[in-house]
């Protein structure tokens, strides 16, 4: 049993849910009904109107109020809205038991100690009907959830169903006064439209409960006789199906669980019990000390449930909604039914993976708990409390995904948790002897490990950690070292969430969130009233999570907020964008779009992007006090300015953020005298003289403004406010500006008009203005003061300030980024200033710094002697060599017999041998190092005698066939044989072919770079390229024999471009030799060349031979030219001219060994045809015609092949030997 | 050894930075305290392997001095050894002389350098007589090695159940593995693979975590991947032997220019197995031209 609320009271002997809301009412057996939130755990109302226990209570399924039925025989029927009762029906004769809404009409049934049971309409506000049959209390009635029925136990032993179909009848039909005249009759006669359909005979004593079941047509009922009946029935009867024994005491109250296929019943033997309802067997039963129960109440929608007792009632859960899941990259999998499921977030597709057990129904709450998957071993580990905690460990096949209903044996074992540590191993937790068991795939113990606390549950912390939780604390424990990376006092740490990175970590208590680091140093702590659900981190770094009711943020200083609110509760797995991904409790995978701005912008601002916090200000529509608050408190005063527009609120923030510009502007606006002073204070503070003057003479304060005078040294300001001061008669002021002006005369003078005639004389004497001295002690007569003797007197005369205009240096007000940014003012010319000043202090500097090395260099110096005496110091220190005694001998006779016995193996073959031994293949042998046995393949083969154009690919192809390993520290490296084609299944120790590297592929690439380049006419680079691609081929390997006909395919095509291109290349040497120019010209579109190429060739040709007059051979190029159709339009043009020419004048100038009507074979080496009919030789391997002169000879072309050797043919393949 | 003692062990971390190639972290956190007098030449000892593995030989050998423990005197003969061509007379008949020495000819570390020595002489048969009887991890470790170079992955398999059955998880049974699987390819090429990837996700990426990665994945024919991994590698160390000679064969297979790294290896390390391999290459082939011609 989870339980979610308790409550301490009265008697309960009531309870209702309500539908929608999270609320209880409990009505107690001192007459008082209380509405309780049993998610916040509060009391939201209490109503007290009845006299006596208050037995029966019930909410309306939609409207706000509920009925209540008592032991003062009334029901009455509340508004809670409006918390008061809005009317009573009476007509019951003894104590009320229980009341119910009806789920559609408006009635109200109830059960009373007076035999009856009554039907009553609350708009009509009248009884409509009573069923009577009864001959004791009827303890308790219900309306069936979707039928015309009612069900209800009596203390006659009897559960009776009642028909009550008529009653709904007459109340469709809309004869208001004809259904008035029938409801007389039925008053009069009783019992005509409610008629009993079964009387269920059975207990041995009074039944005190029966319910209804909600689908199927089952009442289960409970009596004093201590059993549970169950009853079937159909259209004509009803029969008693089965008994369930076991209560000890009195049942008083039985019913069926919604959801489940179970049957909730409690009893005055202080325990509640649960039963399986097809097995008909206890499943389980949870017992209070000194507690009988009264009452049982199921919610209508969700899965809880609630109990009445004698001091008090308890809400609960029989068994836990989360979902089991482990998140793993793109995926999610998680238990639902009895399958493992995965959730692929990208593609948002739901596979189902494979059955898993499925949890024996004997007890409650043996559903998987927690889930740990291996990626890399597609294996899941599934904890669940089975024989008090115990896993199973599945693998899933890879290709099984979605088929497969046999369960695979999985193996298991008993542990308070388990959790993969690492690819192949897993921690179990053994609770009884505080340790920890890795074990491997196949279930054996690899390794045992004390646990450093008392550790009721481990979590993943990482390769080869664990966090272990302990009542009030974690740690995190290094698994192979054995020590304690780091621990932390916590509350219980329910779940633990890491971080993708691994570095944040998030420990999920009941009501606290704790946000540390991967060493479990705390970061902060969040306390929530509601309980703490689920949470993930977001790619920023904001740990989002849901309660009960919300989803929320933290942020990584622990400020947190609500983003959403939520109907039911889900589990959060992952977080992409604005996108949440969870789990609700029905096993489904759930995205919810989220509105993220508002935690952006706070974690913007608190890692002090102030880029992104302005693009979001002037982009987003992130208003309100809440942010201005926020912003406030949080130390942003300057940025909450630009979100306010009431000019008072302007002016607290500017003045906080110290931005006196805009203080002043807010100030001019609101124009009070407490703004200026205030306005007037921070100005002070900053030395803003301007605007200091400025306030002052706003709230008129000439003190001050006098004061400020002097003190900025604005002396003719100041003689102005001393007249000013005259002006208002102010004697005091002006005295004082002429103290401070150090004007004497104008002291005498007010001294003199405000009557102080002695004080006038002594000043007038002291400062030795003899002549009104003399006036004045005329004036005084002999009251003439005298004057102390042996003192000298000196006028004060106000020192001239440091700075006479503009500000003082101003304070250092620091200007964010916002100030630049937002305000398009800027101050340019005083930061200018600045810098200056800057400059000059930085020379200053230098001085000190010379000084400083000056005196470092003395005091090394220094150090360097004393070094030097403690080295001669040590020179003294003789080491005595001790002689010891040898040792005795056991060790060396351990030595003798370890080498006496080992006999070291005799070397291996190397790979490269193998390689050797298997192929007869010249690039396999060329990579194995085996040099000449491949040349000697090569010259076979293909008859090849010049290996010189070979050597940098031989030696490419060995160095690329092994890699080097560093194993041992300073021992020598391991080089290991690359081998080819590998596939995840091949078999080890099975040595395949050697990679080569070269591929086909790459001489393809570079086939194409050839084209290009010949394209461009860059002929002898060309040539290059299909000279290294003639040269590679003899060291190629492919697969299949298609791709032997494509290399040799290759072979004709390069060597048709190697021969065009020397036969070009030569042309351009001889410029003095027309003749044979345009004879090689000529030769050269023989060759089979790409269409672009050969149209190249031929406009070639065609221009050679008109040049050199011989028009019908250029006209015969010309007119092959046309026949490809150039797309180029010139060239077409061009050939077009030639034509119309040649026709003109069909003959040649000069003879061409060149007869384009008789097929020919152009000579690799001397570069003259070859007619068909006339003898040749070829070139064994790129097959080039030569002259038969050239026999013997190295084949220009290819320049690796002797001209007519013989030869086996290209061995490119291992599919040829086979 | 630790993992059978129980206990927090206070060289785990220095031993695998060692293991793992991260020597001037070995170095860099060697200040350990409460350390029982063996443990601190076991520690002195890593420290100074370290030092030679970074190549400064010369520091090991001034700063051991002839009064130091066994174990150390022995580092010191592998610094001598390694330190230049013509020291290394003097440092093998020095080592044969300790061996013959029944004092101290049987400590694990002495032997431990004789293997080494030994196997750098490609005299594998002296080197396992010394090695085989194991000992310390580090002992059937560098068996395992040994064998590996004599192409007897059979023996290199024995040597790693042994290492396996003492402790399955310590790191040096986890290389050893991933250097056999390596040398016996096909489908435990996968497996050294995420081995090495393990170890670059639990503690610091060396170059040698990278290097291993690297192979397998050239083993695999990934030569993109490999490539991406041995540039990381050269970024951490420009000069590692090993990563320039893996990028040698991997630009090979690449099509592309391997000249720069050829090159780099040379000079960093002329006598390195590649550079070896280049220049007996060329001579054999010009021998096999003559031979055939």
């Amino acid at each position: 049993m989870l339980t979610k609320f308790e409550t301490k009271s009265n008697r309960v002997k009531g309870l209702s849910f309500h539908s929608k809301r999270p609320w209880i009412l409990a009505s107690l057996h001192s007459g008082v009904v209380q509405l309780w939130d049993y998610r916040m755990g509060t009391l939201i109302d209490r109503f007290d109107e009845h006299d006596g226990p208050v037995r029966g209570v019930h909410f309306h399924k939609s409207q706000p109020l509920f009925v209540s039925g008592g032991d003062d025989y009334k029901i009455k029927v509340w508004n809670y809205k409006l918390h008061r009762c809005l009317f009573t029906l009476l007509g019951h004769l003894d104590y009320i038991r229980t009341v119910q809404f009806h789920h559609e009409n408006p009635w109200i049934v109830s059960a009373s100690d007076d035999h009856t049971i009554r039907i009553w309409n609350w708009q009509s506000r009248t009884c409509i009907s009573v069923l009577t049959g009864h001959n004791h209390y009827v303890m308790c009635a219900s309306f069936h959830p979707k039928e015309d029925l009612v069900v209800s136990a009596s203390l006659d032993q009897t559960v009776r169903v009642w028909d009550i179909g008529a009653l709904r009848k007459k109340t469709v039909s809309p004869a208001d006064d004809i259904m008035r005249l029938s409801q007389m009759n039925t008053d009069f006669f009783g019992g005509v439209d409610a008629v009993v359909k079964y009387v269920l005979e059975g207990h041995d004593r009074g039944v005190n409960w029966a319910s209804f079941h909600p689908t199927l047509p089952l009442i289960v009922s409970g009596a004093d006789d201590r059993q549970v009946k169950i009853w079937r029935m159909n259209d004509t009867k009803a029969w008693e199906v089965d008994t369930l024994r076991g209560h000890m005491n009195n049942v008083s109250c039985v019913l069926f669980h919604s959801r489940q296929d179970i049957i909730v019943s409690n009893s005055e033997d202080k325990s509640i019990r649960v039963w399986d309802a097809t097995k008909r067997t206890g499943l389980q039963t949870f017992r209070r000390e000194h507690d009988r129960f009264w009452i049982l109440a199921a919610h209508p929608e969700i899965n809880l449930l609630a109990a009445g007792h004698d001091t008090g009632m308890i809400v609960f859960k029989l068994e836990r909604e989360r979902p089991a899941f482990s998140l793993s990259g793109d995926s999610l999998f998680y238990v639902k039914d009895r399958f493992l499921r995965a959730f692929e977030y990208s593609t948002q597709k739901d596979t189902q993976l494979i059955p898993i057990r499925r949890p024996g129904s004997n007890t409650l709450n043996q559903g998987p708990r927690t889930l740990s998957y291996s990626p890399t071993e597609n294996a899941v580990l599934v904890c669940s409390d089975i024989d008090g905690g115990s896993y199973e460990l599945y693998v899933v096949p890879k290709d099984s995904y979605g088929r497969g209903d046999m369960v695979q044996e999985a193996k298991r074992g008993v542990g308070g948790s388990a959790v993969f540590v690492a690819r192949n191993r897993f921690a179990v937790l053994e609770k009884s002897s505080n340790q920890v068991l890795v074990k491997n795939l196949k279930n054996e113990i690899v390794k045992k490990s004390p646990l450093p606390i008392a550790t009721d549950a481990v979590f993943y912390a990482g390769t080869g950690n664990l966090l272990c939780r302990a009542e009030d604390k974690v740690v995190i424990f290094d698994l192979q070292q054995r020590i304690v990376l780091g621990d932390l006092q916590t509350s219980f740490v329910r779940y633990v969430v890491w971080s993708q990175d691994m570095e944040s970590v998030a420990l999920l208590s009941k009501h606290s969130i704790i946000i540390a680091d991967k060493k479990l140093v705390h970061r902060c702590t969040l306390h929530e009233t509601i309980r703490v659900k689920s949470g993930a981190w977001d790619d920023h770094g904001v740990f989002i999570y849901t309660t009960l009711t919300h989803i929320k943020y933290c942020l990584p200083n622990g400020d947190n907020g609500i983003i959403k609110t939520l109907d039911v509760p889900v589990y959060i797995t992952k977080i992409y964008g604005n996108t949440i991904f969870c789990l609700d409790r029905d096993g489904k995978n759930r995205p919810i779009i989220i509105d993220s701005t508002e935690y952006i912008f706070k974690l913007s601002l608190l890692r002090k992007r102030y880029d992104q916090v302005m693009s979001m200000i002037k982009n987003s529509e992130l208003c309100g006090q809440a942010m201005i608050a926020y912003l406030q408190q949080k130390g942003f005063p300057q940025v909450a300015l630009y979100f306010v527009k009431d000019e008072r609120t302007r002016f607290n923030l500017a003045l906080e953020s110290g931005n006196i510009e805009k203080a002043l502007e807010s100030a001019k606006k609101i124009d009070e005298k407490d703004h200026w002073y205030r306005l007037g204070v921070e100005a002070l503070r900053q030395g803003n003289t301007g605007i200091v003057e400025y306030a002052y003479q706003r709230t008129k304060n000439f003190e001050r403004l006098s004061f400020h005078y002097l003190i900025t040294g604005n002396l003719d300001k100041l003689s102005k406010m001393m007249k000013i001061a005259e002006v208002k008669n102010d004697v005091m002021g002006q005295f004082h500006d002429a103290l401070y002006l150090g004007d004497v005369r104008e002291r005498i003078k007010i001294l003199e008009n405000a009557g102080h005639l002695p004080l006038a004389y002594i000043t007038a004497s002291v400062h030795g203005l003899h002549d009104i001295a003399e006036r004045l002690a005329g004036e005084l007569g002999d009251n003439v003061p005298s004057l102390p003797e042996g003192r000298k007197a000196s006028l004060l005369i106000p020192p001239s300030p440091a700075l006479c205009a503009g500000d003082w240096p101003l304070l250092m007000v620091s200007k964010g980024i916002f100030e630049g940014g937002l305000d398009d003012t800027g101050s340019g010319a005083q930061e200018d200033y600045e810098e200056a000043a800057d400059a000059d202090w930085g020379e200053a500097l230098d001085i000190g710094e010379v000084d400083s090395i000056q005196n470092g260099d003395i005091s090394m110096v220094l150090e360097d002697e004393h070094v030097h005496e403690e080295n001669e110091e040590e020179g003294g220190w003789d080491l005595e060599d001790l002689d010891l005694p040898p040792d005795a001998d056991t060790p060396k006779n351990t030595q003798n017999a370890r080498s006496s016995v080992f006999v070291a193996p005799t070397p291996g073959m190397p790979v490269s041998q193998i390689w050797v031994q298997r192929s007869s293949l010249a690039a396999e042998h060329a990579a194995a190092g085996n040099f000449d046995t491949a040349m000697r393949l090569l010259s076979r083969q293909l008859g090849i005698k010049n290996f010189s154009p070979l050597k940098s690919l031989f030696i490419d192809l060995h160095m690329g066939s092994q890699t080097y390993l560093r194993a041992f520290t300073s021992a020598p490296v391991i080089s290991v044989a690359v081998e080819r084609g590998w596939s995840e299944s091949a078999s080890p120790n099975v040595r395949g072919p050697p990679a080569l590297v070269f591929n086909f592929s790459q001489l393809e690439e570079k086939l194409k770079v050839g084209y290009k380049a010949t394209t461009a006419g860059k002929f002898s680079e060309a040539l290059k390229h299909f000279l290294a691609i003639l040269h590679t081929i003899p060291l190629i390997v492919v697969e299949t024999r298609g791709e032997v006909n494509e290399v040799k395919e290759l072979i004709t095509i390069v060597k048709e471009y190697v021969l065009g291109l020397q036969m070009e290349l030569k042309r351009r040497e001889l410029k003095d030799n027309p003749v044979r120019q345009q004879e090689l010209a000529a030769y050269f579109t023989h060759c089979s060349l790409q269409i672009p190429h050969k149209r190249l060739a031929l406009q070639n040709a065609m221009t050679v031979c008109f040049k050199a007059q011989n028009l019908s051979t250029a006209a015969h190029f010309a007119r092959q030219l046309l026949e490809t159709n150039p797309s180029n339009e010139n060239q077409a043009r061009t050939a077009r001219q030639v034509l119309q020419a040649a026709e003109r004048n069909m003959r040649d100038a000069t003879q061409l060994n060149y007869d384009f009507r008789n097929p020919f074979v152009m000579c690799g080496a001397t570069y003259v045809p070859i007619y068909r009919g006339q003898k040749d030789v070829t070139c064994p391997y790129c097959s080039t015609h030569f002259v038969p002169a050239q026999q013997g000879q190295i084949c220009n072309v290819c320049d690796l092949a002797v001209v007519g050797s013989d030869a086996s043919g290209l061995l490119c393949s291992p599919s040829q030997i086979r | 050894m630790a993992a059978a003692a129980g206990g927090p062990d206070p060289l785990f971390g220095l031993r695998n930075n060692f293991y793992l190639g991260a020597y001037q972290a070995a170095i860099n956190n060697s200040e350990i305290p409460n350390l029982s007098p063996d443990e601190v030449v076991e520690r002195d000892s890593l420290v100074y392997r370290s030092y030679i593995a970074l190549g400064s030989y010369q520091l090991v050998i001034n700063e051991i001095d002839s009064s130091a423990a066994t174990p150390l005197q022995a580092v010191k003969l592998l610094a001598l050894y390694l330190s230049a061509p013509e020291n290394k007379e003097i440092a093998i008949s020095s080592i044969r002389e300790w061996l013959e020495d029944p004092a101290i000819g049987n400590n694990p570390i002495l032997r431990l350098i004789a293997g080494i020595i030994f196997t750098h002489e490609q005299d594998y048969n002296e080197a396992l007589k010394h090695t085989n009887a194991g000992g310390t991890m580090e002992l059937h470790a560098l068996n395992v090695q040994i064998f590996l170079k004599m192409y007897r992955s059979d023996y290199a398999e024995k040597q790693l159940r042994v290492m396996q059955q003492i402790d399955e998880d310590h790191t040096l049974t986890q290389l050893a593995s991933a250097w056999l699987n390596l040398a016996v390819g096909g489908s435990k090429i996968q497996e050294a693979y995420l081995i090495f990837q393990d170890f670059s996700e639990k503690s610091q990426i060396t170059s040698l975590i990278l290097n291993g990665k690297a192979v397998c994945c050239m083993h695999k024919g990934e030569f993109d991947e490999a490539e991406t991994l041995l540039l990381e590698a050269l970024n951490k160390d420009a000069k590692d032997p090993e990563t320039l000679a893996n990028l040698v064969v991997c630009s090979l297979h690449l099509g592309k220019s391997s000249s720069r790294y050829l090159n780099q290896l040379k000079l960093a390390q002329p006598d390195h197995i590649l550079a070896k391999r280049a220049s007996t290459a060329e001579e054999s082939f010009d021998k096999a031209v003559h031979a055939v011609a």
